[in-house]
């Protein structure tokens, strides 16, 4: 008799924890993403984001605009969802975004790409099996050009639990 | 296309006031439409956004709305009054996700006009908002402050 499959399967484990973060150290994210017109839109219109400037095209042209800009928080969340398996995927909480700032326009049929840096680690007073990261992460554009740049600092689980002092 | 026509009169630079506070008319229950899709579609790999069996073992028991999907919602659901004349987004920081959000949950969200300014363009200002966002029972689950270039209604308000 073959052994069942589930027995012989070897998990092909996702993420990082904490001890894989160092001070400098740079990822260059998976994949990379082309942006179509219809998701685009799709995302302004699921989170109730009323400006026509992401959903009309007659508008967007009498702005200036060869056609309508992505909304720039689906190019947010497109950047740091890129991010994800490096930096966060082991779990732990997003804890938040600061010094977010948007760069070139993005446009449909754009192909964004992402990198980050780990900017801080530092202990969770919270749990010692916990620590918190905090990286710079950018977005790119096909052209090189920066269209996002922000931090993000998350808990993340540690392999082995941090050594607490005895009083 | 007149295109003055296509957006409110009282969401130009002229019409915000600092220290003003506004509650948006529009809620919205967080549904796996939006959490799910949202962050299928920006390719989020965390599990614990879309796997539910995984999920009912963490302490949450259930699958968690991606903060950025949160935020997008909160700052969503303010846009008709704060950048239904925007130029442009300009930046976010202090976002802070203060509570987790699941599927079934309902958004509000609140704003107050921290702070307008000029442009270096004559025909845009910049106002810095702050956002909050609340669920049914009033509890904050995420606040941020944003910037954005707004049109002024001496400009563009006959466009």
């Amino acid at each position: 008799m073959t052994a069942d499959f589930r027995n012989s399967a070897v998990l092909r484990a996702k993420g990082n924890h904490f001890e894989a973060f160092e001070v400098g150290k740079r990822f260059e994210h998976h994949w990379g993403r082309t942006l179509r017109h219809s998701e685009a839109a799709l995302f302004s219109t699921l989170t109730l984001h009323f400006n026509p400037l992401y959903f009309n095209r007659e508008y967007a042209a009498a702005l200036g605009h060869a056609d309508t800009p992505v909304n720039p928080l689906m190019v947010f969340t497109l950047v740091l969802g890129l991010s994800v398996e490096d930096l966060s995927e082991a779990g732990g909480a997003f804890l938040g975004v600061d010094d977010l700032d948007y760069g070139a326009a993005v446009y449909p049929d754009d192909t964004l790409t992402a990198r980050s840096t780990v900017v801080a680690l530092r202990d969770s007073s919270s749990s010692p099996m916990m620590g918190i990261a905090t990286w710079h992460t950018e977005g790119f554009n096909q052209k090189g050009e920066r269209v996002i740049s922000f931090v993000r600092t998350n808990m993340v689980p540690r392999l082995k639990p941090r050594e607490v002092a005895v009083q | 296309m007149k295109i003055a026509s296509l957006t409110s009169k009282d969401s130009y630079f002229e019409a915000f006031t600092v220290g003003e506070v506004m509650r948006h008319a529009r809620g919205k229950t967080v549904e796996p439409l939006e959490n799910v899709l949202i962050t299928n579609l920006v390719m989020n790999t965390a599990s614990g956004h879309f796997d539910e069996h995984a999920m009912k073992d963490s302490p949450f028991g259930r699958r968690v709305t991606f903060g950025g999907v949160t935020a997008s919602l909160v700052i969503g659901m303010a846009s008709q009054d704060t950048a239904e004349n925007a130029l442009a987004e300009i930046g976010m920081t202090g976002l802070r996700l203060k509570s987790p959000v699941f599927h079934g949950d309902t958004l509000y969200s609140y704003t107050e006009v921290l702070a307008k300014e000029d442009a270096g363009r004559e025909d845009a200002g910049i106002v810095t908002f702050k956002h909050w966002g609340v669920n049914q029972d009033d509890v904050v689950v995420c606040e941020c402050v944003r910037r954005v270039l707004v049109k002024r209604a001496s400009h563009w308000g006959a466009a």
